[in-house]
């Protein structure tokens, strides 16, 4: 029953574009220069640190991507497992990318009552959160 | 008097029984064991035995008066009083008493059995208090009651037909020494006995038709020179049409609250009519018909527990909630508890239910002039009072005191076969209440009117502990939530700063 | 409003603090009003667990105290659907038990002995306090007036249609179910604000415990995503909304499915298909802006807009292929009948037989709101004047909860909390307004000048209702300001006079035990449910199989102990159907099935001796229904109305119907308790038939004092092989069946 995750792994796939930045959005697009002008904004504006923010989410697309594509060629028999896995994955993406931008300056109008350091207390309570439900429910 | 029970509860020590569960079909008893040869040395004979069975009650009431002598060479004081073994597990309050002087007490009294099981024959072993020089008498008066012992026959009986009980007993005393002259006396709650043995007029020392009949007494008898272990059955079939009310087991607790000035009583009976089945099923048309003329019955309608005057908030709940057909009745004299079951309880059919009330302390405590010990006087039994008696098969006594009482002694005039003192831990106990809990075994209604006398120390310190402990506790509460919201605040600090 | 008024007067630098503790107080005693209004029953009658469901929670908590979680958690239970058991560890919501469960350990811990049954009878009432502290930190995030919020409490506190679940003794899901859900809703919307993972993470939990407590978790997996969805489309999307609802949605999915009974379902169900939805879009949505932000260029933007849009479509079709292919279950009976009445009667009938799933009759709304009813609107209209992001979820939830309240009685339950939010909302506007002008007298004068100018005040929707009232007074404002709140103040009094008339006289009646008045005005009380319950738990054997219609099911497993065929968890609708069968089908055919299923004991409620109309007379057509739908050959309904149409159960029923079994258990030997011919059935106002009916295979065992309960027992099959309806009329001696006599002898002569 491999498609039943489709829809979960709809944001996942949209999601590569993120870190590697549109290189693949872009190929579809005619606008070359646009994609390059992307490219270069990330790389000049983006701090190291949110770059590594960056790198550990594309690192977690791809591990998403294989569960997936594991789970599709071989079976999904411990679906439990499966499936406490991918939403590891997923969960840890997106309390990632709340983090990223939490701690984005340009979103500090949005997030007044949130310092940096706050955000990323929350993050831990997160992950630890997440991980405490995927331990328990991999059996 | 206090000293019986005392020394037949460190017998009782000996022999060790499991918990008190309901289906616990291993009798209880306290026995002092003995090789399976033995047989009473023939030192006594009875001169003359008189032998009364009341059938009033739900169970037979005996009493048997005898003159015994001494006829061995030397001072004797071991009387040992037969029963078969089956029937000895059902044997309940035997006491022994003087006739002339029956103010001097019960005398000591206890279960001698065989290490085999298959022996027929078991006894009680009467010490008498003051050995019996040769060729003298004395008079005993030896009571008891027989438990579970009377059949319904027919077993079964349609709903509003009369019950019929049958006893069987040996028209001759079972003794263990030789008997000179006896007879029994039989006397019915009426006159309705349809069916009896007759034993042959060559046996009577009179030569009269065995039984007689006067009224509703019958007696057999008299007999002359029965010799030891002698046995002639006779069984006598008679209208009853009561319940035969059998509690498997009573659960007793009594609470002391010195703070609160209370007593507060927990009963927990399991309760089973063992009259006759019904032959077809419960018919509730021909109950209400029945019942607007009350006639009599095999089923249990109602209980009423007399209690001492100054109970309140009584209650009666069972398994599934309150129970909300009871009365309760103060009364200067005394309160009565009117207990109506949920449904008739007939024949073979159970009903188990609670009840419990509070009393004053003050008057069942009273503080000693030495120091700080107190001396509580308490019924051992209480129970539901009723023409038809009730029998309980083991009744077990709880008694918790304070917290931190010490030195706890007792006594009472009910035969228990077992006692012992632990800890029970409730609302807020640190090292937890002494609790003295008693176990008794068929016991009958006869005996609610005795008394438990406790006495304990408590010191006078014990009594703070908990407002203490309980304060200590909310001011640690106090202070780790302080102390918790001072460290919360500054990490929330630092963070967003 | 004693806040705010106090706010006149303590101007000082305590005055904060002041206010804080008054707060604290005025809550505490909220909540203690809230708990003690629903102590009526156990102070009427006592502490006892209510009605039907309430008996397996109560059974089940029982379990998990005695044999610990992990025993719980495995529980298979054999003693109810007899023959089949039920795996009871994996097809209950744990929540309520788990919670009661960790309240008494605590206890213990505390050296409190409580016993369990008290814990369990006084949980929904201590439960409701804290939901009225929920109700007033969800306002607080509302409005900035505190006054709001503690109207608001004070209004969840005491509102009948929240009372009606969770008075003491309803020891039901619902009980905490609804703290929950409140709860979950204040922090979702505290996370929406502040756009923190922490909030987001903290709504996942309680989202998470809400699951495990009430299958109504559905309503927010589906409120929470709305409320998202809402949002992107009216252009509000913002990364503060990305944080708390991925954070949540990521989180709470997972806990979801720690819950054994809920499992996959978060992944397979259409129910939830719509939070993934949104999910999904706002990672899109994310993304676009994200890109956006780095690049300020006017055609990527529409161009990305219609990638979105594409993906969606997509993702759309794909989830309908999906659910077609049956990969995702399609939705639920019970969700269907949410869209249209009437489905549950047509398809399934055991759904559409229990009362609490009936659409709401219009005088429930006012019978269970009151006041706030009216308020209700005005509070939502509010909502829309400034329609900030959490006024955006007031609107969602009312309206969706206003129309499922319409579907199902039950439901009413769910709009009770917004209800109360809203029209505290507008309550505290029309006080704030005509409370805070009060002392300052350029205030009140700018008020006078104001009332002329009706034009311009209407402009603000507290100053538009007072102009409306102020030109009818038509004096001073002191005059009008007097009016309005003496009018909200007696307002105020009589829904707190109609809260407690209705919780008294409406929802404090445990069920289990009846209650009566006798003439000199001292109450009776009706107690045949326990003493026939007590009766099979005292003097049958221990596993003796009770065959009753499956509303009894739980009372007979909690009070009685005793196994049962079908009970109120209505899991399997062939098993109810086969006792609907055998209770409405003439004895030859339904003994046989009572044979195959074991049955000891059959138990009838009959109320007319008594007048108690929920008797099995009355649900009697739903048992014929149920077994309709499954042997549509063998049980009619139709045979159970006479020629004209109508359901009788005099001389002129139908011969289907006095012969069916329901019909001899209820009226054997009723006869004979009436002068010949004069037999009466008090419920239905009929005269019975002269002949009573006449059993054969089973025989009556016990009847309750006044009738309400009848118990028989399933004879033996006849030692010498008759059938038990010749056996029985050879018993009685009649000659007629000679031909039958001999048969049996016949057959014994072969052996």
């Amino acid at each position: 029953m491999p498609p039943k995750s489709r829809p979960a792994a709809a944001p996942a796939s949209s999601t590569p574009s993120k870190p590697a930045t549109s290189s693949k959005t872009g190929g579809s697009m005619d606008a070359q220069d646009i994609v390059l002008g992307v490219w270069n904004n990330y790389q000049k504006i983006t701090p190291q640190r949110v770059k590594l923010l960056d790198s550990f989410m594309g690192f977690l697309v791809v591990v998403a991507a294989l569960q997936f594509f594991y789970c599709l060629l071989v079976g999904n028999f411990p679906f439990n497992a499966f499936l406490s896995g991918f939403s590891a994955t997923v969960g840890q993406f997106v309390l990632t990318a709340s983090l990223r931008i939490q701690t984005n300056p340009d979103n500090k109008k949005e997030f007044e009552s949130t310092s940096p350091e706050r955000a990323f207390a929350d993050y831990v309570f997160g992950s630890l959160l997440l991980h405490f439900f995927c331990v328990n429910f991999i059996n | 008097m206090r000293s019986i029970p005392l020394i037949s509860s460190c017998v009782a020590a000996l022999v060790s029984f499991a918990g008190a569960e309901l289906n616990l079909s291993q009798p209880l008893l306290s026995k002092q064991v003995l090789l399976s040869t033995f047989k009473p040395p023939q030192v006594f004979k009875n001169a003359n035995l008189v032998r009364t069975t009341n059938l009033d009650k739900g169970y037979p009431r005996e009493t048997i008066n005898v003159i015994v002598e001494n006829i061995d060479s030397k001072p004797q004081s071991e009387y040992y009083l037969p029963f078969e073994s089956s029937l000895i597990s059902r044997v309940g309050g035997l006491e022994v008493r003087d006739k002339k002087d029956a103010e001097k007490g019960a005398f000591k009294v206890e279960v001698v059995g065989y290490d085999a099981e298959s022996s027929a024959t078991e006894y009680y072993l009467i010490h008498l208090p003051d050995p019996l020089s040769p060729k003298e008498q004395q008079t005993l008066s030896i009571t008891y009651s027989v438990l579970s012992t009377l059949n319904p026959v027919p077993a079964q009986i349609g709903q509003s037909d009369k019950q019929y009980l049958q006893y069987t007993f040996s028209a001759y005393t079972p003794s263990a020494y030789l008997t000179e002259k006896q007879k029994t006396k039989i006397k019915f709650p009426n006159s309705d006995v349809p069916d009896y043995t007759t034993l042959p007029a060559e046996s009577n020392a009179e030569k009269k038709a065995d039984p007689q009949k006067q009224g509703s007494t019958f007696t057999y008898g008299p007999y002359n020179s029965i010799p030891a272990g002698a046995e002639e059955l006779v069984s006598v079939r008679y209208e009853f049409t009561k319940p035969l009310t059998y509690a498997s087991l009573l659960e007793r607790d009594i609470e002391v609250s010195h703070w609160g000035g209370n007593l507060a009583i927990e009963e927990r009976y399991w309760l089973e009519n063992k009259g006759a089945h019904l032959k077809n099923q419960f018919s509730r048309v021909d109950w209400q018909k029945t019942s607007y003329m009350n006639p009599p019955t095999s089923a249990l309608k109602g209980l009423n527990l007399p209690l001492h005057p100054g109970a309140v908030d009584a209650y009666f709940t069972d398994d599934i909630g309150n129970v909300s057909t009871s009365r309760f009745r103060p009364g200067n004299r005394e309160s009565l508890l009117e207990l109506k079951p949920r449904y008739p309880v007939f024949g073979g059919w159970k009903y188990s239910f609670r009840v419990g009330w509070n009393a004053n302390l003050s008057k069942y405590l009273r503080k000693l002039s030495t120091g700080e010990s107190y001396a509580l006087k308490v019924p051992f039994l209480e129970g539901p009072r009723s023409p038809e008696g009730i029998q309980y098969s083991r009744v077990h006594l709880r008694v918790i005191l304070p917290e931190g009482t010490t030195n706890l002694k007792f006594s009472t005039s009910v035969p228990i076969v077992d006692s012992q003192i632990d800890i029970h831990k409730t609302f807020m106990d640190t090292i937890g209440r002494t609790a003295l809990s008693i176990h008794a075994i068929n016991l009958v209604d006869e005996l609610r009117e005795r008394d438990l006398i406790i006495t304990y120390d408590y010191p006078w310190a014990a009594g703070f502990r908990k407002p203490i402990v309980v304060s200590l506790g909310m001011f640690s509460v106090f202070a780790a939530a302080w102390v918790v919201g001072n460290l919360d605040t500054s990490i929330g600090k630092k963070k967003t700063a | 409003m004693a806040a705010t008024e106090g706010e006149q007067f303590l101007k000082q630098v305590s005055s904060r603090n002041t206010r804080g503790l008054l707060r604290v107080i005025i809550l505490v005693l909220i909540a203690g009003a809230a708990v003690s209004s629903r102590l009526f029953s156990v102070i009427r009658f006592e502490s006892i667990i209510h009605e039907f469901d309430p008996w397996f929670n109560f059974r089940a908590t029982k379990y998990l105290v005695q044999n610990g979680f992990y025993n719980f958690w495995d529980w298979f239970d054999d003693r109810t659907w007899h023959p089949l058991g039920r795996v009871t560890g994996g097809t209950l919501y744990p929540g309520l038990m788990v919670t009661s469960g960790v309240i008494y350990h605590i206890l213990r811990f505390l050296t409190l002995p409580v016993d369990i049954r008290n814990i369990c009878v006084l949980l929904a009432p201590g439960f409701s306090g804290l939901t009225a502290l929920a109700t007033y930190l969800l306002t607080s995030e509302m409005v900035t007036s505190p006054s709001a919020g503690l109207l608001a409490a004070a209004f969840m506190g005491i509102t009948p249609g929240y009372i009606s679940r969770s008075v003491a003794g309803s020891y039901d899901n619902e009980a905490i179910a609804i703290f929950l859900l409140v709860f979950t809703f204040f922090l979702w919307i505290k996370a929406v604000k502040n756009g923190s993972m922490f909030w987001g993470a903290l709504t996942a939990l309680f989202y998470g415990y809400m699951v495990s407590a009430w299958g109504g978790y559905v309503f927010i997996t589906n409120l929470l995503p709305l409320h998202a969805f809402v949002l992107i489309c009216m252009g509000r999307y913002s990364p503060r909304l990305y944080v708390s609802y991925t954070s949540w949605y990521a989180l709470g999915t997972l806990a979801s499915m720690q819950i054994p009974f809920v499992g996959f379902l978060p992944i397979r169900s259409s129910e939830h298909m719509s939070a993934l939805g949104v999910f999904g879009l706002l990672q899109l949505v994310a993304f676009v802006e994200h890109v956006r932000a780095q690049l300020p260029s006017k055609q990527f933007q529409t161009l990305l807009r219609a990638l979105v849009l594409i993906i969606f479509v997509v993702a759309l079709g794909g989830l309908v292929l999906l659910t077609v292919s049956g990969i995702i279950a399609p939705w639920t009976g019970r969700f269907y009948s949410l869209w249209d009445t009437g489905y549950a009667k047509i398809h399934i009938p055991i759904i559409a037989s229990v009362s609490e799933h009936q659409p709401t009759a219009w005088p429930a709304f006012f019978f269970d709101l009151s006041m706030m009813i009216w308020l209700f609107p005005a509070g939502v209209y509010m909502c829309f004047r400034r329609l900030t992001d959490e006024q955006v979820f007031i609107v969602i939830y009312s309206v969706l909860a206003s129309y499922f309240a319409g579907v199902m009685v039950r439901l009413m339950l769910t709009l009770t909390p917004i209800v109360c939010v809203a029209s505290a909302m507008a309550f505290s506007q029309i006080l704030d307004t005509y409370l805070d002008a009060r002392s300052p007298k350029a205030d009140a004068k700018e008020n006078g000048t104001s009332d002329p100018a009706k034009v311009a005040a209407a402009v603000v929707l507290p100053d538009g209702l007072r102009s409306t009232r102020q030109p009818l007074v038509g004096i001073y404002s002191y005059a009008s300001k007097l009016t309005v709140i003496g009018a909200s103040a007696v307002y105020l009094m009589l829904f707190v006079l109609h809260c407690t008339w209705v919780t008294s006289n409406a929802y404090s009646s445990p069920s289990v035990v009846l209650a009566s008045r006798l003439p000199d005005g001292s109450q009776h009380i009706i107690d045949d449910y326990r003493e026939a319950y007590y009766w099979l738990r005292q003097n049958t054997p221990d596993n003796a199989k009770i065959m009753s219609w499956w509303d009894y099911g739980y009372q007979i497993g909690g009070m009685a102990d005793r196994p049962t065929l079908v009970d109120n968890n209505t899991w399997n609708n062939t098993h109810i159907a086969t006792v609907g069968k055998a209770m409405s089908s003439r004895e030859e055919v339904s003994y046989p099935i009572m044979r195959q299923h074991e049955v000891d004991y059959v138990l009838v409620v009959f109320g007319g001796l008594l007048g108690y109309s929920g008797d099995d007379i009355n649900k009697f057509l739903w048992m014929v229904r149920i077994a309709e739908g499954i042997w549509p050959d063998e049980v009619k309904e139709r045979n159970f109305f006479t020629p004209r149409g109508e359901y009788r159960v005099d001389d002129e029923a139908t011969p289907t119907m006095k012969n069916s079994l329901m019909y001899k258990m209820s009226y054997y030997n009723y006869n004979s308790l009436f002068p010949a011919g004069q037999a009466q059935d008090r419920v239905r106002g009929s005269r019975l038939p002269a002949q009573g009916p006449e059993l054969s295979t089973i025989e009556e065992a016990f009847t309750s004092e006044n009738w309400i309960i009848r118990i028989y027992k399933v004879k033996e099959p006849d030692n010498f092989g008759r059938d038990l309806q010749s056996a029985t009329a050879f018993d009685q001696g009649r000659k007629k069946k000679r031909a039958t006599k001999r048969k049996g002898a016949r057959v014994l002569r072969v052996e």
